[in-house]
C-alpha cells in the first residue's frame, strides 16, 4: 500500500493553512475566503482507506479549529465525516487525477456548507442561512480547480492509480 | 467481555470521538478566554510563516495591479495636473483657516486631550481561517504594550478590539464578528444601543436600540458611546443604512454599514490608552486604511 504517512498529512495541512490565512485573503474579500483545509483533506481520502481519511480530516480540522480558536471541534467533527466519505466513495467510482477530486471537491463544499452551519446553530450561532450560503458558489468553483492543481503539484493520484493502473479506469461498482 | 469489545471496537472508538468532539464543541461555544489563547500561542509560533504568506499576496496583487494601472495612468496624470492647479489656489485658502484653527484648539484645550491618545500601529498578518469568524492577527503584542480589551482604530472608524495577545502577536475581534458588541450612540438622535456584528459575508452591523421610539433614521452616524468598558467615546462606527421594528413595535433594530472597509484592512492602531471624555484621536478624519 502507498499510503501517506502522518508527517506529511501534517505538512499539508500546514501549508493549506497558512494559504487560507496569509494568501487567500489578499485575493478574496471578507466571508469569501475559501477552505484550503477542505481540498487538502479530499486530495488525501482519495488516497487512503476510510478509515485513515477520517484520521486525517480529523486531524486537519482540529489543526484549522486550534488555530481559528472559537469552537474546537466544528471543522474536526466535518473533516472526519468528510475523510471517512470521500474515502468511502472513491472504492466505487472512476477515477482520474483531474475530474474526479474536482467534482468530489465541489461536492464536499456543498455538503459541508449545510452540516456547518446546523452546528452553529446547535452551538448558539443563529446565521442567516441566505447569507451563509452566498459564498457558496465561489467556494465550488475554488474547489473544484484548487484541489486537482494541489493534486498535481503535489504529485497525488488517487489510491488505485498509484497501484500502477492506467489514469482512467471503468466503473467498478 | 474481551470478545464484545474487540468486535465492538471500531464503533466503539467512533462513538467516543463523536462524544468527545461534541463536549468540546460544547464548552468552547461557552468558554473562549483560554481556546483563544491557545490559537495566539499557535499563531505567535507560525507568525514568520503567516507574515511571508500575506506579503507574497500582497506583493503579487500589487504587481498584477501596477500593470493594469499603466494603462489608466496617463489619463489620470492629466487629471491630476488640472486638480494640481486648483489645490494650488485652495493651499493659500487653507493655510489662513488652519492658522485660525490651531489658535481655537488652544483656546478649547484640545490640543493637550489630543497628546494623551497613545497608538501603537500594527499590520494585519494573517486573518481566522474560519470563514464565519472576524478575528485577525496584528504582528504587536505584550512586548509593544498591547494587551486584552485595547480597542482597534483606523483613520475610518472602529476596527474592533484585541482579545488575546500573545508577546509578539495579539488577536483582535473586528467589530463584525458574531460575538461582537459595542455600547454605541446615534448622533442625530442621542439614541443608545448595541451595535453587534453579524455575519462577515453580509458586511453588515445590527444597531441594537434601547428604546423602542428611538426616532433613529436612515443616513445617521453611528459613534461609540463610552459606556462599553473597551472603547473610548466618540469613535465613528458606520452610518445607518435602514432601521426596522418588531411586529409588536417594542424595539427598534437599525442596520449600519460599517465606516471601515474591512477588506482593504493592513495596517491599524492599537489604543493603549486615551483622554476620558469625547475627544477624538489624532488619526481620525479620513486618509487610506
Amino acid at each position: 500500500m502507498n499510503r501517506l504517512r502522518i508527517g506529511t498529512w501534517l505538512i499539508l495541512y500546514l501549508l493549506a493553512l497558512l494559504i487560507q490565512v496569509g494568501l487567500l485573503p489578499q485575493i478574496y474579500p471578507m466571508g469569501y475566503v475559501p477552505n484550503a483545509v477542505l481540498s487538502v483533506t479530499v486530495l488525501i481520502a482519495l488516497h487512503e482507506t476510510p478509515k485513515r481519511g477520517m484520521w486525517a480530516g480529523l486531524l486537519g480540522g482540529l489543526m484549522q479549529d486550534l488555530w481559528a480558536g472559537r469552537l474546537i471541534g466544528l471543522n474536526a467533527l466535518t473533516f472526519a465525516l468528510l475523510g471517512y466519505g470521500v474515502a468511502w466513495v472513491q472504492q466505487k467510482i472512476v477515477r482520474d487525477p483531474i475530474f474526479v477530486p474536482g467534482l468530489i471537491a465541489a461536492l464536499s463544499q456543498v455538503v459541508v456548507v449545510p452540516f456547518q452551519w446546523v452546528l452553529l446553530y446547535i452551538f448558539g450561532y443563529h446565521f442567516s442561512w441566505l447569507m451563509f450560503s452566498r459564498p457558496l458558489p465561489v467556494w465550488i468553483l475554488f474547489s473544484m480547480l484548487f484541489t486537482p492543481a494541489l493534486g498535481g503539484i503535489v504529485g497525488f493520484g488517487t489510491r488505485r492509480n498509484r497501484k500502477g493502473s492506467a489514469g482512467y479506469r471503468s466503473l467498478s461498482l | 467481555m474481551g470478545g464484545f469489545i474487540s468486535r465492538w471496537r471500531r464503533l466503539f472508538i467512533t462513538v467516543l470521538v463523536i462524544m468527545v468532539v461534541t463536549v468540546s464543541l460544547s464548552l468552547t461555544a461557552r468558554i473562549r478566554g483560554n481556546v483563544i489563547g491557545l490559537s495566539t500561542l499557535i499563531n505567535t509560533v507560525v507568525s514568520p510563516a503567516e507574515s511571508s504568506m500575506a506579503f507574497i499576496g500582497r506583493e503579487t496583487g500589487l504587481g498584477l495591479s501596477t500593470v493594469g494601472d499603466i494603462f489608466t495612468l496617463q489619463q489620470q496624470n492629466r487629471a491630476l495636473e488640472r486638480q494640481l492647479l486648483k489645490y494650488k489656489s485652495m493651499k493659500l485658502e487653507l493655510s489662513e483657516v488652519l492658522a485660525e484653527n490651531s489658535r481655537l484648539r488652544g483656546l478649547l484645550g484640545l490640543e493637550h486631550a489630543l497628546g494623551r491618545w497613545k497608538l501603537e500601529p500594527a499590520s494585519i498578518i494573517s486573518r481566522n481561517p474560519d470563514s464565519w469568524f472576524d478575528t485577525v492577527m496584528i504582528d504587536q503584542g505584550t512586548r509593544n504594550g498591547v494587551h486584552t480589551g485595547m480597542a482597534v482604530i483606523v483613520p475610518q472608524g472602529v476596527v474592533g478590539r484585541v482579545i488575546s495577545a500573545g508577546p509578539n502577536t495579539s488577536t483582535v475581534m473586528l467589530i463584525l464578528d458574531p460575538k461582537s458588541g459595542i455600547g454605541a450612540l446615534d448622533v442625530r438622535s442621542q439614541s443608545t444601543g448595541v451595535v453587534l456584528g453579524q455575519n462577515p459575508v453580509a458586511g453588515l452591523l445590527k444597531f441594537q436600540l434601547f428604546s423602542s421610539k428611538a426616532n433613529v433614521l436612515p443616513g445617521d452616524v453611528v459613534t461609540t458611546s463610552g459606556l462599553s468598558q473597551y472603547y473610548p467615546k466618540g469613535l465613528l462606527i458606520g452610518q445607518v443604512v435602514s432601521v426596522t421594528h418588531n411586529q409588536y413595535g417594542l424595539t427598534e433594530t437599525a442596520t449600519i454599514q460599517p465606516a471601515v472597509d474591512f477588506n482593504r484592512l493592513e495596517t491599524v492602531m492599537v489604543v493603549q490608552s486615551h483622554p476620558s471624555g469625547a475627544s477624538i484621536p489624532p488619526i481620525f478624519g479620513g486618509g487610506k486604511s
